[in-house]
This record gives structure tokens, C-alpha cells and sequence, in this order.
């Protein structure tokens, strides 16, 4: 399992053999933008989001690349003060459209945090929680989503006999993966991850990056990274943002090979950020 | 200033700073350490026979055997002194009896001193108590001397006078004396029982016998022959009896005292648990601390979910504004309301206005308000320190506002909640101000164990009880232990409730931690 | 590039169109959770209202007696016989009483209360003063009765007997070493101008020795007459200031050790950065700082001492008379509490009397004495919020 990321790196396909009529826009903005207050983060981005893909979106700090991917399942809703203009839709629906059901939208696309953050509970009701607010109460039905839903996080075997332990109990890169896995519970279309691994060492940043290629092509997952390494290894294309603007949003391997705008080439070359 | 200045100045300060913390601490100590000293002798103390024969005949606690070979045992000790003081009565009854010849001789008189004297002598009667006897012949002989008319009769009048006075003096010292002993050894063999519960048992406790056995042989006296205040004197009741068959009777109770009594190390648990009888003069505080206990759970039961949602509400639904910063102000006043004015509106709203009558639920309530502000306090706390990323995690996965509230943040919260709460518990139990008017009773029946029967009642609680026996209860000396054990018990009820609350903090945040399972 | 949107296909787990609610489902959705958050202010709004309900209802049964009896004599006379015929209801010297031990326990908690803060957040190790924390909780957590307790049974008969060889003592271990720091601080202050350095130390250890004589016979005189003091009675208003003091200490501890604490590291680095010993710093620079939450603190003492009932009511003789002179801490009492706690039993039989309403008319004067010592708090609270937030 444990795979260096030089050598996960090159697992990935050559994006350019992905083709034109696979491509379905599973988010998609339009001229989207997000205010705090009065005070414009995210400035009118037009952009789809693939499905079935790994996409990440890069950028210094403070450039609204975390705010843009909260406002996906509307985290930002939290924030007081914070509004939006332009649509965000997601398969066709507009997020900010009237008569949204919040529920089922964070149900549809499922976040993992910067920071793991499990509940204070037992592993395995960590994972159930998702799936009792759905309705799942049933106790087989329940031990059959934590089975699967650890399994596909790769934390199954870690944490099978353990599973009525405190979560907080774990190591912090088991945390995450479990947040993934509490994630996944919920069935979602979309994985949000609000760059997963800047809270771990390499080791465990090395296993959550295995896990994201392992879940590529059955979920879109969007990734919000600091780590242009990271971008490269996992991904299959990149957005880069830069003062909440979206300066450039490729392949990756094209992106970070060949930018054609001035300013991801200063970024990706380390001339600023 | 000079440096050295500056650093005494410093130092001094410094110093100023250490001695008020050794002061508090100090004050601490003298004020816990004989409340608990005194206190533990509630239940930790030397116990009598007395104690035991009391304990089996009214709580059927003990051995009864072994009760009846003690019983044996101490009226063997006890013996003497009875025996002393029976040949003594028999000795004035002597004297009384060498009076009857004289008397009748007067009584053949035809003038009017033989006519008073028959009179009076008819009134004797061999069932009345011997004092009344006596008195009724010291009366005699009293009138007898404002009718003398010849100087023959007048010397053997006042010869009868001489000696009725002092089988007076010496019937009523010994009476005096009996009731001292009776004290301390309960009632006489073969005394008909006394009506009152404290007077049917002897000292059951052994400091109290050795102050009731002070009290047996010195009698007090107040001396004023300074000016101002008057002295307490101590004079040795055996000079009234010197010579008599009493005089060794003194040394021998002195001497034998445990062989009468039987003092005993005793752990009198019972205290906590029996019912007082004869307003605290023996049992235990059962009824107080079962009172408190209802009026403390009652409070709980009705601060603590209004607390709470009130918590919740302010720390997650809130916004700031006008109508926020006044419930805020409010509930910040309600805090600084002095208790003695939540006793007020309970009686005037709850009693006058409401009609509910003086019991457990008034009280209830009342305590209830006075603990509502720190529970809205320290819920709110409790509530805001839980981790926004729990939050987020929960709304993350679609649940609501309120199943996020309900699921994640109260759970997490909880160790604060409950710390807050059992701290107010603690309050609770100690106030009394709130239910002086609103559920308190001095005498009351015990309340009953079913908590649907006890709501309408009057109450006796620690808090009230304490101030009321140590102000208003005729023999507080008696009880000085009672009150001490009282005091000590509601103040380590209230120091356990609060170092459960810091252990209570400490293992669930602990475990929130994940350092337990 | 071509975008497809595809509505229902087979890649995606969910049909998109399950986001949008009903109208009636939202509308449902909407009215619940109206309902809820409606539910959730009302109580909150209930528990916050409270306090108006019982300012509300106890003035409510105050205001008949000022409408029987005017204001006149219930402020200006020190008549107090509320059974007598005809009832006199003069509460001057009821609420001297409280003014008393009020002033009283203020003078014992304050110096001592802000001093041991100031060793708590500045002098002790963090890990002394941690385990010095809990001794405050529980001089907090013991119950009033218990306090009246004490000073009833143990302190009243001490004070009683051994009184004024206590006073004494007191007396010398306070004020010894503050007189013997004022007389060299004042000589030195006297001298600090006198340039030439001999005649300076000549003039500073005259003074010395003026200003030593003086406070010694001073202190005599005063210990003397302390320790020739009989107390006729130990329940007086002295003994209930004591125990009163103690009992604000843990509030007065607390509030102002969180003041001194919310001051920083910055400000106390700056000033021994200028070469200031401990204790100007604190005096000249922390406690300025602190001033609003150790002002604070003293109101919250106050309010404490002045709300107070057990203690008051079982050890401070209950007299409702002005003591003369009116000063003398060392003859009993008897406060606002202790007269409402000891006469409703007896004004309660006959609701509705001015008997009855006198005693809500003085509930009704410690509850406004109450309510302003809050709003002044809070007024200081948000004052310094919004320094701090204008200097920021």
C-alpha cells in the first residue's frame, strides 16, 4: 500500500487521452462571485468542474480558492454576511436557486476539512452518522456502509477491531482518512476536499493521496491544494487562482508543463506565492 | 527615590500580596476546621448505654441480650447511689415522722394555735410527694409563731420551726440533686416513666455526661459582688450534705461514672439516616437532608432545560442586536438579585399570587431562579468552547441546524453543561434566603420518599434547620453537636457536589480528548 | 469545448433534480424551523424576563405602602416598630445598618481581595497560584448559612471575650510594617530636594526619627486602647464586616485576577523594560489598566455583602437602632435582608398591611441598589470593549 508519491505520480494517464464527449460538467459556474460583507473574494469565475474527475485548484493563500470550493455545498452559508452573485450550478441545478434543499445538496457533495475533525464519538459511529441522518437506522445496514465505506478509505483493516474506540483515538492521518470515509458514507457524487493533507506528515499525506487516486473515476473530487506536487500527482486538471480571480484552468499535465499565462508560470515556478 | 527604597517598597508589596493570600487561606482553615472538628462528633463520639438502649427501644437497632446484661451491668454500678439516696429520704421522712408527736400534742390544744394546727394537719397525706409534706408543715409552724401567746410554747415552736426548716432545706436540696443525677442517668428505678422523650433517657452521649456530671456535683452560682457583670461560681454540692448518708454518694459518682454509663466508641451512622426525635435532642438529620435534596433536584429539574435552551439559543441562533443585548442585560441582573428577594417574589407570586401552597414546588421554583443565570452562563460557555469544525463536520453531512445542535454540539458540550449544573446544585442546596418563605418549616413530618406526594409539603431543610435550631431551639447547648454535624454536612454536600463537578470536567474532557475508551 | 449537462444520467449517483424541494416541502421545511427558533426565543425571552417579573411584582406590592404611609418617614426616621400602635415604619437605621456592614466587609474584602488577585496573576508561580485557585472556589461554594454559622457559634463568643486583645493584634500586624514603610518613604520624599548629599542624610534620618517617634506612640496609643476594649456583645456589626468580607473575597479574587490577567504580556514587559520594579509596574501601569474590572469587582463585592442574609440575620444582634456613635462597629445591628428574612413570618399573616408592604418597599430598594451596580458594570463592560476596539 505504501506507495512513494514520485512513483504515484507517474500512475497517472496522460489527461490528454481523456476524450471531448466523456467530458460531463458536473459543476459549472457563471460569472460566480462571493462577497464577504462588501468585499469581493471570489470574482466572477466561469467554470466546469468534470465529472468522474480529480480536479485541484491551486493558488497562493487568501486567493478564494477554499471559499469558492465551501460555496459548493454552501459551507459558506455559516459565515455571517457572506452572499453570492452569478449561478453555481451543480448538474443543472442552481445551488443558490430557490427552494434548494441544503440536505440533500451536502448529502450530493461531501466535504473533508483541512483539519480532521471527528466527531468526539466512536469510529463507528463517526461513520453511521451520515447515513442515520438519511434514514439508515437499521443496525446490519449500518455495519455494511462503515464496512464499505472504511474499506474504500483504506482504513479498514487499521481499524476493524476497534470500531467502538473514541475516534479521536486515532493518529491524525487516520482521523482524515476516517473523515474521508464518514464522507463517502453519505454516498455523495462529489468529494469537496479543503486541502486534506496540510495537517499531516508526509507519511500519512503520501496514504491520502493513494486513497484519492483510488477513488478517481468514481467520484468527482475537487481538491483544493497549497502543494503544486500534490496538484500534479492526483490530478487530472487544475485551476489556479489568484486574488479570487480564475487566472487558468487546464489538464494538469498542460498546466503545469506549458501555462499559458504569465502569472501560473511565476506561481508554478515559485516566483511568488 | 533611592534603589534600596524602591526594592524595600517592592518586596513590601510583595509581601502584602503573600500575607492576603495566607490570610484567606488562614480564614479558610478557621472557619472549616472546627465546623468539621465538631461536626464529626455528630457521628464519631463516646456513646453511652444510654445511647444503645435508645437506639434499640426506638430505631430497633442493636443486640437486646447483650442490651439486658448491660442494663444489668450499669444498675449494679448505679445501686449505691440510689441506695444512698433512699436511706438519706428515709432518714428526713425519720425526722419527719419524730415531728408527729409534738404536733398532735399542739393539735389537742383548744385555742387557736390547736385549731390551725389540725387544720393543717389534715392535709397531710402519706401519697403526696414529701416535699409537699414538708411545706405544708414549714407553713404551719411559719403561722404557728405569729399566734404564740405564752413564752413555754413559744420556744418549742420555734424548736419545731428549726427543724422543719431544715428537713426542708435538705429535702430540697436532694431533690435538686435527684434531678441533677436524673440527668445523667435517666430515670430513677421504679420512677414512673416521664412523659417527655428527652427526660425518659440519661446522657447518651459521654462529653455531655461529664458536663451533666459537673453539673451533679458543683451547683452554679453567679457572684456580684463585683461591680458590672456578674462570675460564675462553682460550689461543691457535697457541703449541702456533709455528714449525711450522701456525702460519699459525690466521690462515688465522680469514681464510677463509665461503670455506670459505659461509655463506647461509637460510629453513629444513623445520624445521617434517622429522624430526629424530640426536636434534635437524639436521632438524626434524615428529614433535613432529605429535604434539601428534594429542593435541590426540583430546582435542577426546572433550571436546567430552560438553562440550556436559553444557551443554546443565545450561542447558536442569536443575532446581535438590540433584542439580544437586553435578554443578556437581563439575565446578567437577574444574577446580582440578592436571594433574600427571590424568597420575596416567591412568596408574593408563587404563595399570595398563585396560590400554591408552602412546600416543595414553591421552594423549588424559587431556588430555581436563583440558579437559572449561571446555568444559562455556564451552558452558553460550554456550548461556545465546543470546536466549530464539529460543526461544520455535521452540517457537512447534511443534518440540520438542530440535529447538529442535538447530535454533535450537546454531546460535546455536555462535560460543561453537567459541571455548570452540579456547581448549581451546590448553590442550591446551601441557600436559604429563597425558601424561608416559599417551602421551609421548622417542624414538619418527614417527607415521603414518593416524589408525587411531597410537592404541596412544608419541608425542613439543612440550611433552614441550621439557622432555626441554632437561634430559636430552647436547649441549643444540648445540641451543640447536631448543629456542628448539620453545618459540617452541608458544607461537604456542597464541596463534594463541586469536586464532582471538577472530576466530572476532567474525565469527559479526557475523554473528548480520546485518551480513554 | 463542448459542455454536455446531462440530467439524469447513468454516472451519477443522485438525479439532480432531487435538490430542489416541493414548494410545500419547503414551505414545511420553513414553517418548522420558524416554529423552532420561535420556540427557542420564547424561552429564552421567558428566563431573560424574569428579572423584570420580580422587579414588576415586588414593586408592585411595595407602592401600597408609600401610598399609606408617604415617603417621609420610611427615609427619615429611625423609627422602627412595625407592631407598635401606632405603627412606626422609620427604616433610617435599617438601612445605616446595612450601609455599615456593607462599607465594613468593603474595607476588609477590597485590600485584601485586589492583593491577593495581583499575587495570583502576577507574583506566584503559575502552578502555586493553580493550586491556590480551588481554596478561592471553596471559600465561594460554602454555604451562607454556614458563614452564619460560624460567626454566630465560634466567632460572636471569641469576640466576645478575647475582642479587643484580638483588635490588638490585628491592629499591630497591619500596621507596623505600613507605618514603618510610610515613615521612610515620607522621609525621603521630604528630603529629595536637598542637593547637598550630607545635609541631605542628616535631614532624612531627623525625619526619620520625628516621623519613627511619632507612629510608635501612635501605635501604642492605639493598641493600648484596642486591647482595653470590652465588647458587651460578640453579635455586632464588626463581626458580621468580617465574616461578610470574607465571604465577597473569592468574587472580589476572581473578577479582578481575570481583570489583571486580560491587561497582557505587552503592557508588563514595556514597563520592566524601563527598568520599573514589580510592583510599579503594577501599580502604575497594570492596575491603571485593570481599574474597570477591579471596579467591578468591588461592585460585585458590594452587592454581595449588601444582598446577604443568613450572615446578617443570625450574627448581627438584629438591633434597629443607629448606633452611637453611628460608626461604632461594635454594637449590633440590623439590616434591610435580616428585617425582611426575620418579619415576614409574622407581616405575612396579615397580607396587604403596611407591615407587609414596608418590607417589599425595602426588597424594593436592594433590588434598584441591585439592578443599578449591574447596569453600571455592564456600562463599564461595553466602555472597554470599545477602547479596546478603537485602539485596535
Amino acid at each position: 500500500m505504501t506507495q512513494s508519491p514520485a512513483t504515484n505520480a507517474s500512475s497517472i494517464p496522460s489527461t490528454a487521452n481523456i476524450e471531448e464527449s466523456q467530458k460531463i460538467a458536473h459543476v459549472t459556474a457563471k460569472d460566480f462571485s462571493i462577497y464577504y460583507s462588501s468585499k469581493e473574494v471570489v470574482k466572477k469565475i466561469n467554470l466546469d468542474i468534470w465529472a468522474k474527475k480529480v480536479t485541484a485548484i491551486i493558488g497562493p493563500s487568501g486567493c478564494g480558492k477554499s471559499t469558492f470550493l465551501r460555496s459548493i455545498n454552501r459551507m459558506n452559508d455559516l459565515i455571517p454576511g457572506c452572499t453570492v452573485t452569478g449561478d453555481l450550478s451543480l448538474n443543472g441545478t442552481n445551488v443558490y436557486g430557490k427552494r434548494i434543499d441544503i440536505t440533500a445538496l451536502r448529502k450530493t457533495a461531501g466535504i473533508v476539512f483541512q483539519k480532521p475533525n471527528p466527531f468526539p464519538k466512536s469510529i463507528f459511529d463517526n461513520i453511521a452518522y451520515g447515513p442515520r441522518l438519511h434514514g439508515v437506522t437499521r443496525r446490519p445496514e449500518l455495519e455494511l456502509v462503515v464496512e464499505k465505506s472504511l474499506r474504500q478509505a483504506a482504513l479498514w483493516d487499521e481499524v476493524k477491531d476497534r470500531l467502538p474506540n473514541n475516534a479521536l483515538s486515532l493518529s491524525g492521518g487516520q482521523q482524515q482518512r476516517l473523515c474521508i470515509a464518514r464522507s463517502l458514507a453519505i454516498e455523495p457524487d462529489i468529494l469537496l476536499m479543503d486541502e486534506p493533507t496540510s495537517a499531516l506528515d508526509p507519511k500519512a499525506t503520501a496514504r491520502i493521496e493513494d486513497l484519492i487516486s483510488e477513488l478517481r473515476g468514481k467520484y468527482t473530487i475537487i481538491i483544493v491544494t497549497h502543494n503544486m506536487q500534490q496538484a500534479s500527482r492526483i490530478s487530472d486538471f487544475t485551476a489556479f487562482f489568484y486574488e479570487g480571480v480564475l487566472i487558468e484552468y487546464d489538464q494538469t499535465l498542460p498546466l503545469f508543463t506549458n501555462p499559458s499565462k504569465k502569472r501560473t508560470e511565476d506561481y508554478i515556478t515559485g516566483r511568488f506565492g | 527615590m533611592k534603589i534600596t527604597t524602591r526594592k524595600m517598597l517592592d518586596r513590601s508589596f510583595s509581601s502584602f500580596g503573600l500575607f492576603s493570600i495566607v490570610l484567606m487561606i488562614l480564614a479558610l482553615l478557621v472557619i472549616l476546621v472546627p465546623i468539621f472538628k465538631r461536626g464529626s462528633t455528630a457521628i464519631v463520639f463516646n456513646g453511652t448505654v444510654e445511647h444503645r438502649r435508645f437506639l434499640l427501644e426506638r430505631f430497633e437497632r442493636g443486640d437486646e441480650q447483650e442490651m439486658a446484661s448491660e442494663i444489668t451491668a450499669i444498675q449494679a454500678a448505679q445501686k449505691p447511689v440510689y441506695d444512698m439516696i433512699e436511706h438519706f429520704e428515709n432518714r428526713q421522712r425519720k425526722y419527719l415522722d419524730a415531728l408527729n408527736e409534738p404536733l398532735t400534742k399542739l393539735a389537742k390544744r383548744s385555742d387557736s394555735i390547736g385549731r390551725l394546727t389540725k387544720r393543717r394537719l389534715k392535709r397531710l397525706d402519706k401519697n403526696k410527694p414529701f416535699l409537699t409534706n414538708v411545706k405544708t408543715i414549714q407553713k404551719l409552724t411559719d403561722r404557728l409563731k405569729g399566734h404564740v401567746d405564752s413564752d413555754n410554747i413559744q420556744a418549742e415552736i420555734e424548736q419545731l420551726d428549726a427543724t422543719i426548716q431544715k428537713i426542708e432545706t435538705q429535702t430540697k436540696n436532694l431533690v435538686e440533686l435527684k434531678e441533677a443525677i436524673r440527668e445523667l442517668l435517666g430515670p430513677a428505678p421504679g420512677e414512673t416513666r416521664p412523659v417527655l422523650l428527652r427526660k425518659q433517657y440519661g446522657q447518651t452521649r459521654w462529653d455531655r455526661a461529664q458536663v451533666k456530671l459537673h453539673e451533679v456535683l458543683y451547683i452554679e452560682k453567679w457572684d456580684y459582688s463585683n461591680e458590672g457583670m456578674g462570675r460564675k461560681v462553682f460550689e461543691p454540692r457535697v457541703e449541702h450534705f456533709r455528714g449525711t448518708e450522701i456525702e460519699p454518694l459525690f466521690d462515688y459518682m465522680e469514681t464510677n461514672t463509665e461503670a455506670m454509663l459505659r461509655p463506647q466508641l461509637t460510629f453513629y451512622w444513623g445520624f445521617l439516616t434517622d429522624k430526629s426525635m424530640d426536636i434534635h435532642i437524639f436521632g438524626g438529620i434524615f428529614p433535613e437532608l432529605l429535604g434539601t435534596v428534594y429542593l435541590t433536584l426540583g430546582a435542577i429539574l426546572f433550571a436546567v432545560p430552560m438553562g440550556v435552551i436559553a444557551a443554546i439559543y443565545f450561542s447558536e441562533y442569536a443575532r446581535p442586536g438590540i433584542i439580544i443585548s437586553f435578554l443578556r442585560i437581563c439575565i446578567s441582573t437577574l444574577a446580582g438579585v440578592p436571594s433574600i428577594v427571590f424568597g420575596m417574589f416567591g412568596l408574593a407570586f408563587l404563595l399570595n399570587g398563585c396560590h400554591l401552597p408552602k412546600g416543595v414546588l414553591a421552594g423549588s421554583l424559587t431556588l430555581a431562579l436563583v440558579i437559572l443565570p449561571t446555568i444559562i452562563r455556564s451552558a452558553e460557555e460550554a456550548i461556545r468552547a465546543v470546536p466549530r469544525t464539529y460543526r461544520e463536520a455535521a452540517l457537512s453531512l447534511g443534518a440540520s441546524r438542530w440535529r447538529t445542535v442535538v447530535t454533535v454540539v450537546i454531546p460535546a458540550a455536555l462535560p460543561g453543561i453537567l459541571t455548570g449544573t452540579v456547581i448549581s446544585m451546590g448553590r442550591a442546596a446551601g441557600e436559604t434566603a429563597p425558601i424561608i418563605f416559599t417551602a421551609a418549616a421548622s417542624v414538619a413530618a418527614t417527607l415521603s420518599l414518593n416524589p408525587l406526594q411531597v410537592w404541596d409539603q412544608p419541608t425542613q431543610a439543612l440550611s433552614w434547620n441550621i439557622y432555626n435550631l441554632c437561634t430559636e431551639h430552647e436547649a441549643a447547648n444540648e445540641i451543640q453537636h447536631v448543629l456542628f454535624g448539620m453545618t459540617a454536612t452541608i458544607i461537604l454536600v456542597v464541596l463534594f457536589l463541586n469536586l464532582f463537578a471538577i472530576i466530572l470536567r476532567a474525565r469527559i474532557s479526557k475523554k473528548l480528548k480520546g485518551e480513554t475508551t | 469545448m463542448s459542455v454536455t449537462v446531462l440530467k439524469k444520467t447513468s454516472i451519477l449517483n443522485t438525479p439532480s433534480d432531487n435538490l430542489v424541494l416541493s414548494s410545500r416541502a419547503n414551505l414545511a421545511q420553513n414553517i418548522l424551523a420558524w416554529i423552532g427558533q420561535s420556540f427557542l426565543f420564547l424561552v429564552t425571552a421567558t428566563a431573560a424576563m424574569i428579572v423584570l417579573f420580580i422587579i414588576f411584582y415586588i414593586a408592585k406590592n411595595a407602592i401600597p405602602f408609600f401610598q399609606i404611609q408617604g415617603l417621609t418617614e420610611f427615609f427619615t426616621s429611625a423609627e422602627w416598630y412595625p407592631s407598635g400602635d401606632p405603627p412606626a415604619f422609620g427604616v433610617l437605621a435599617i438601612m445605616l445598618g446595612s450601609t455599615l456592614v456593607t462599607l465594613g466587609a468593603i474595607v476588609v474584602t477590597v485590600p485584601l481581595g485586589v492583593a491577593a488577585a495581583v499575587c495570583l496573576s502576577d507574583i506566584l508561580p503559575f502552578s502555586i497560584s493553580q493550586t491556590i485557585k480551588p481554596i478561592v472556589e471553596i471559600l465561594a461554594a460554602i454555604p451562607s448559612v454556614a458563614y452564619g454559622f460560624f460567626a454566630l457559634v465560634i466567632f460572636a463568643p471569641l469576640l466576645q471575650e478575647e475582642g479587643g486583645r484580638l483588635l490588638m493584634v490585628g491592629w499591630y500586624l497591619l500596621a507596623v510594617p505600613f507605618l514603618f514603610i510610610i515613615t521612610i518613604v515620607i522621609s525621603e520624599m521630604l528630603t529629595f530636594k536637598i542637593t547637598h548629599e550630607s545635609s541631605r542624610k542628616t535631614a532624612r534620618t531627623a525625619a526619620l526619627f520625628v516621623l519613627g517617634g511619632s507612629f510608635i506612640a501612635l501605635l501604642i496609643f492605639v493598641g493600648n486602647t484596642l486591647g482595653n476594649l470590652t465588647i458587651t456583645t460578640g453579635t455586632n456589626a464588626l463581626n458580621v464586616s468580617i465574616i461578610l468580607g470574607i465571604m465577597a473575597l473569592p468574587t472580589v479574587v476572581s473578577v479582578s485576577q481575570d481583570a489583571l490577567q486580560a491587561v497582557g504580556r505587552e503592557l508588563r514587559d514595556a514597563s520592566y523594560a524601563l527598568g520599573a520594579t514589580r510592583a510599579e509596574t503594577l501599580i502604575k501601569v497594570i492596575m491603571p489598566a485593570a481599574s474597570g474590572g477591579i471596579f467591578i469587582a468591588v461592585l460585585l463585592g458590594i452587592m454581595r455583602a449588601l444582598g446577604e442574609t443568613m450572615v446578617v440575620w443570625m450574627a448581627s444582634g438584629n438591633a434597629a437602632q443607629i448606633p452611637s456613635p453611628w460608626f461604632n462597629y461594635l454594637q449590633p445591628v440590623r439590616t434591610l435582608t435580616a428585617t425582611i428574612a426575620g418579619d415576614m413570618g409574622e407581616a405575612d399573616q396579615v397580607t396587604g398591611s403596611s407591615r407587609y408592604h414596608v418590607l417589599f418597599a425595602m426588597g424594593l430598594i436592594l433590588l434598584m441598589f441591585c439592578f443599578l451596580c449591574n447596569l453600571v458594570s455592564e456600562w463599564i463592560v461595553s466602555r472597554q470593549r470599545k477602547k479596546l476596539r478603537g485602539e485596535n
